[in-house]
């Protein structure tokens, strides 16, 4: 896809994972770079909202670089992304993040321990970097 | 009955932060199963059983209705369905411009969670995050013949000896070994009310001892979301034999960790308070 987005916001997708820790880090990565980080170059969407065909959710992940965060390897932020059309310019998965902390305990469904906001923070940084090259037109490694 | 509990899980708005935590609260509560919105659109047989013979309880965030949608999509038949945006309305709640639940939120949570369990009729318990993990390890200040233990790391003190343990938004609060030592037997803890406000340094109940009684002083500030009823029950010694496990005091979702975290002495500073306050006591 020729990039379109120009000075758009890179939209960071998250999976809709609740049942374990992994999901609650892609949602809590998300925040932390669209509230914090890389607050105006990042926006967000609901995966629920794309899936079920809302026209609006659709249209945005076609026109707008996407970087998807799954917190399992069924990957749903990025294959539903692509269904929609979408370009997935980055796909992260929380559990090569983790792989870097092994015998962390990152928390549960629930909530994060200190060392699971740490982890969800690394994510976040690297998203943030990564959208500002999708956003001065460059490629990143997906 | 066993459950199966379906919320959106929503990330654009503050009501799908809601609904994920009314989701998981159900579920707590009901001991259901939590279903994967997204999941179930792409592999629903995954969730045959849940689908097949749980009662389905679906929570949605906005208007949008997603995980009504999704539910509709498999042929799933609700006993069941939440609309968080109208009962937000209805409480006269602000929800505030974050994505992330508001102060203040949780409490309203609990309370959409108290009335959905009491509408299914089933037992609902309490919520409370699971994963406090107690310290395993420990600086000891010696004085006379008194040990006085402080957790090396994840817990923060004010100078009045309470602590406070972080977890998102929320902190766990309770006293020092130093202070439930210096206070001898705890008989009795009165705690602060579900759902009050408090002020970093403020009031957050009382506890009595056969030598004193003495007001806890709040270590950060924020809206009262649970006691510790152990404590305030059956067990007030457990202050006494595992202040910064068992005996914990009260759950606070706080409004300004950030700022008032600096006001707060980590263990290693807290450890250089301690032994000048035995040798003045």
């Amino acid at each position: 896809m020729e990039s379109e987005a120009g000075k758009n916001p890179v939209l960071v997708i998250p999976c809709s994972g609740i049942g374990k820790v992994q999901g609650l880090l892609s949602r809590e990565a998300t925040y932390l770079a669209t509230d914090e980080v890389a607050t105006g170059v990042t926006d967000t969407l609901c995966l629920a909202l794309l899936v079920t065909g809302d026209e609006d959710a659709v249209a945005k992940v076609q026109t707008h670089e996407c970087i998807t965060i799954d917190g399992c390897a069924k990957a749903c932020a990025r294959k539903n992304t692509e269904i929609a059309g979408g370009r997935v310019a980055k796909a992260v998965q929380v559990a090569d993040a983790l792989k870097n902390h092994r015998g962390v305990q990152p928390g549960t469904a629930e909530i994060l321990t200190l060392d699971g906001w740490s982890v969800a923070r690394e994510i976040a940084e690297a998203v943030a970097a990564d959208a500002e090259r999708l956003q001065a037109g460059e490629e990143v490694a997906p | 009955m066993s459950y199966a509990v379906l919320a959106c899980n929503g990330v654009d708005k503050a009501e799908g932060a809601l609904a994920r935590e009314v989701g998981l609260l159900v579920a707590e509560a009901t001991g259901g199963d939590v279903i994967c919105p997204v999941l179930l659109n792409r592999a629903p047989d995954r969730y045959q059983k849940a689908l097949g013979e749980d009662a389905l309880i679906v929570v949605d965030g906005c208007g949008t209705r997603c995980a009504s949608k999704l539910a509709a999509g498999v042929g799933a038949k609700p006993k069941q369905k939440v609309l968080l945006s109208t009962l937000v309305k209805a409480s006269g709640e602000h929800l505030q411009a974050s994505l992330r639940l508001a102060p203040g939120g949780m409490a309203l949570a609990e309370s959409i969670v108290a009335d959905i369990v009491a509408a299914l009729g089933a037992p609902g318990r309490q919520a409370t995050p699971a994963a406090w993990e107690a310290p395993t390890e420990f600086f000891v200040v010696l004085f006379d013949k008194f040990e006085f233990r402080i957790p090396k790391q994840g817990y923060l003190f004010c100078e009045n000896d309470t602590w406070a343990r972080q977890m998102g938004n929320r902190a766990r609060v309770g006293i020092s070994d130093y202070l439930q030592q210096q206070l001898t037997d705890i008989l009795y803890f009165n705690p602060p009310v579900l759902g009050a406000r408090v002020e970093q340094f403020g009031e957050l109940g009382e506890v009595e001892s056969s030598k004193a009684i003495f007001e806890i002083i709040a270590p950060v500030s924020g809206t009262v979301v649970a006691v510790n009823e152990t404590v305030v029950g059956e067990s007030p010694e457990l202050v006494n034999a595992d202040p910064y496990g068992e005996g914990w005091l009260a759950e606070i979702e706080m409004s300004a960790w950030a700022e008032e975290s600096e006001l707060l002495l980590d263990g290693p500073a807290y450890r250089g308070t301690v032994g000048p306050k035995a040798a003045d006591y």
